[in-house]
This record gives C-alpha cells, structure tokens and sequence, in this order.
C-alpha cells in the first residue's frame, strides 16, 4: 500500500494585520479523514485554499510525502471540492470531467467518464449545461470532478452544503473510501459530519 | 513517480493539458459568441468607418500602414484581453488553477487568443482590403508581420489580462498596462507595413516583431506565474 503523509510545518496565514492562524502543526497520515471546524471566518477555508496551492502561506511550509520522500508538487495529486467553487455554466457536467482529465492526464474514455458522473447520479444530467444543474447537482458534479482519479489527498471545504440527504450518503460514502488509499481534509460545520472523521482540528478556538 | 491507483499522478502531459484549456475555451466561447461579436462589431465599425472617411482619396503608404494596424488593434482588444478577466469574474478561476499547471494555463488561453486573432483579422484584412486600401506591394512581407503582428499581440493582451484580472479596477488598469507596451510594437509594425506597401522587405521591422515575440515568448510563462498564483 502506498503511504502519503500531509505535513503541515509552523503554518501561518495574514491578510493584513489579521492573522486568520499561526504556528499550525499537522501530519496527517494515510487512511485519515481530519475534519476541520470552527467559526464563520476561524479560516477553514483558507487551511484548504492553502493546501490546495490557491493560497500562498504568510509563514511555514505545506509537504506531501510519498513513501518516505517529499512530492515535488501535491497540487497535481489533489482533488478540491469546494461549496462555492464556480463551475463553467457553459459546459455540461459530461464535459467539465472530461476537461478535468485531460488537464490532469487522466483516464478519458467516455465510458469512464460517465461511470464515474454515474456514482454521483448524475449520469442522466451528464450532456445538460451546468447552468441548468440544482444546488445539489452541482455539488455532486464538484464531489465527481475533485474524487476522479482517486488523487491521494482529497479537500472538502464544506462539501455537504446544499446536499439532500442521499447526497449526504454519497458523500460519507466518498469519505470511507478515501481513507482506504489516502487522505481527506473536510471541513464542515454540519453536527452529524462531525463523527466522519479520524481527527478533529479547531480552528479560533 | 508518486501516483495513484485510479491515475492521479505527477506526470501529465503539456500539451494534453494545452489542448483541454485551449478546447474549453473555444467550447465556451462558440456557445456564448460573446468576444468575437464584441470584437467583430468594434473591428468592423472602425474599418467601415476609416473606409467611409477615406473616400475617394488616395492614402499615402505610411496612412494605409498606420490604419491598418489601428483597425486590428481595435478589433483585437475586446475579445484579447477578456479570458482571464471571465474567469475571475466568473469565479472559476480558482477551479482553473488547481486543475493545470500554470504555464499551461498560459499556453491554452494563449493559444485560444491566437485562434480569434487568426479569425477575426482574417475577417477584417478582406474587408479593410476592400473598403480602405488594397494590401499592394511585398505579399510575404504583410504575411510574416501579420503572423509576427498576431503573435505579439495575443502575447502581450494575454499578459495584461492575466495581470489586471487580479484586480478591481481592470478597465482602466487594462488600457494603462498595454499602451506602454503595445505602442512600440504598433510603432514597428507600422513601419514594416508601409515598407511592405512600397513594396519592400520590411527585414528591420521584422526583426524587431519576432525579438518581441521571443521575448514575450520566453518571459511571459514565467511572468504570467508569478501573476497567477498568490
């Protein structure tokens, strides 16, 4: 089994004179789903965006290994799923997966591709604009483009807002098999999210 | 290399990832015509208009040359400058950053801005041929400043876009940004025009368009990372 280690060194990040968090020490192992919580504006989002690579840290360092040796660059090896990450209204779901393997070479015959939006129950809506698509569905379609691939490192920045309960258990389901191969970040606010996980971690308290 | 079971992995391949950014954007842009009809309108309105004000007379070389390349300009910078643009005010930027590296960012939506280049003056250059001033003299000399020409523009509007798009005041920060550096390279194409309507080499001129473009080509990647991630 492949072992991937997050490691998160003295994390830091300021917008202007606020610092959001400081000094952050994380490893994270695989098989683990840390979930991340704490207030409006605590910074869970911005813990994500920086692991992600779409934020810079103001201090400290963010390092993924892989059996033993540092990746070079995680962000290739990621999937961010984010309650408000905006999709392409112009492109249908069927399309937005298939962009995202090409972008990440991965696997993109159309069988695969539509198995995977199939998961998600989205096989039906595969050829719609997203712009058509409900809260929910677009939701899904994130869950799918960010779990394709299996990318070892899975972050979750409230992904369970806006999903109806079968939803709900999709995304549980996407969290369990996450901790076979890798590792999740998930944050969440949501009280019955709050057992999902291996590890907790309070942000502002 | 690191990678995982279901294919997750390091190595992936630039021009796959071009190509996906290159295709989205053609994608998007055939469904919505949104730059292409704001350029078009704007290059035909200017050609149509520097051809009804020029009626019946006879241009000099260097009033045909300058003309030319104002017309192109005009047509180019709606649809030129607005990819990054979309995608920030559209919120999808983010989604772009974390799916591709950030010289295949670059490359795809430069290579998406080449496209409408090649589209739209191949609109205008007929049309400014017909209604302005035939394009006389050197062929091979219009060819290669028109495909140097285009290269350099789509260059430095992607650039700009890609800088001022970061920002809250992107129109004003847009026409400030490329008029130091546009203006040069109109200044040169221009002078390679009128030596190709003379029917001339325009050799110099050239030689300072693909400088410029070897420049923007070797600086621009680099720069456009430094812009594209915080």
């Amino acid at each position: 089994m492949q072992q991937w280690t997050l490691e998160c060194r003295r994390l830091g990040k300021r917008f202007g004179e606020r610092w959001v968090f400081r000094g952050l020490e994380l490893q994270i192992p695989t098989g683990t789903v840390l979930i991340v919580r704490g207030a409006n504006g605590s910074g869970k989002s911005t813990l994500i965006k920086l692991v992600a690579g779409l934020l810079a840290p103001t201090e400290g360092a963010i390092q993924l290994w892989h059996n033993g040796s540092p990746v070079p660059d995680r962000t290739r090896l990621l999937g961010w799923c984010a309650a408000d990450g905006a999709l392409y209204r112009e492109l249908t779901g069927y399309e937005h997966l298939r962009w995202w393997a090409q972008a990440r070479g991965l696997p993109d015959a159309p069988d695969a591709l539509m198995a995977h939006l199939d998961r998600f129950e989205l096989a039906h809506r595969a050829h719609d604009w997203v712009r058509a698509y409900s809260t929910g569905m677009r939701q899904r379609l994130r869950m799918a483009i960010a779990t394709y691939g299996d990318p070892p490192l899975l972050l979750l920045d409230e992904p369970d807002a806006g999903l109806d309960p079968s939803g709900l258990k999709l995304l549980r389901q996407v969290l369990d098999e996450q901790t076979r191969c890798g590792i999740a970040l998930f944050a969440t606010n949501r009280a019955e999210c709050a057992g999902w996980g291996d590890l907790a971690l309070e942000l502002g308290a | 290399m690191p990678s995982a079971p279901g294919g997750a992995t390091l190595r992936s391949s630039w021009v796959r990832e071009i190509r996906a950014i290159w295709l989205k954007d053609l994608r998007q842009e055939w469904r919505l015509r949104q730059g292409i009809v704001a350029s078009l309108l704007m290059g035909v309105a200017t050609v149509v208009g520097v051809g009804f004000a020029s009626l019946g007379q006879t241009l000099s070389a260097g009033l045909q040359a300058g003309l030319f390349w104002v017309a192109v300009l005009f047509g180019m910078f709606p649809a030129l400058a607005r990819g990054f643009i979309v995608e920030e005010e559209t919120g999808t930027a983010d989604l772009l950053r974390v799916a591709a590296r950030p010289a295949s960012v670059f490359w795809g939506k430069w290579l998406f801005h080449a496209t409408l280049y090649l589209l739209l003056s191949g609109a205008l250059v007929p049309l400014y041929a017909l209604l302005v001033a035939p394009l006389s003299g050197h062929l091979g000399g219009w060819l290669l400043l028109w495909l140097g020409g285009g290269f350099c523009l789509t260059s430095v509007l992607t650039l700009c876009g890609a800088f001022v798009a970061q920002t809250a005041v992107r129109g004003a920060l847009l026409a400030g940004l490329t008029f130091p550096m546009l203006l040069p390279l109109i200044l040169i194409l221009i002078a390679g025009s009128r030596q190709a309507i003379e029917g001339v080499f325009p050799a110099e001129p050239l030689q300072g368009v693909f400088g410029y473009a070897l420049a923007l080509s070797a600086g621009g990647a680099w720069v456009f990372e430094k812009v594209w991630q915080e």
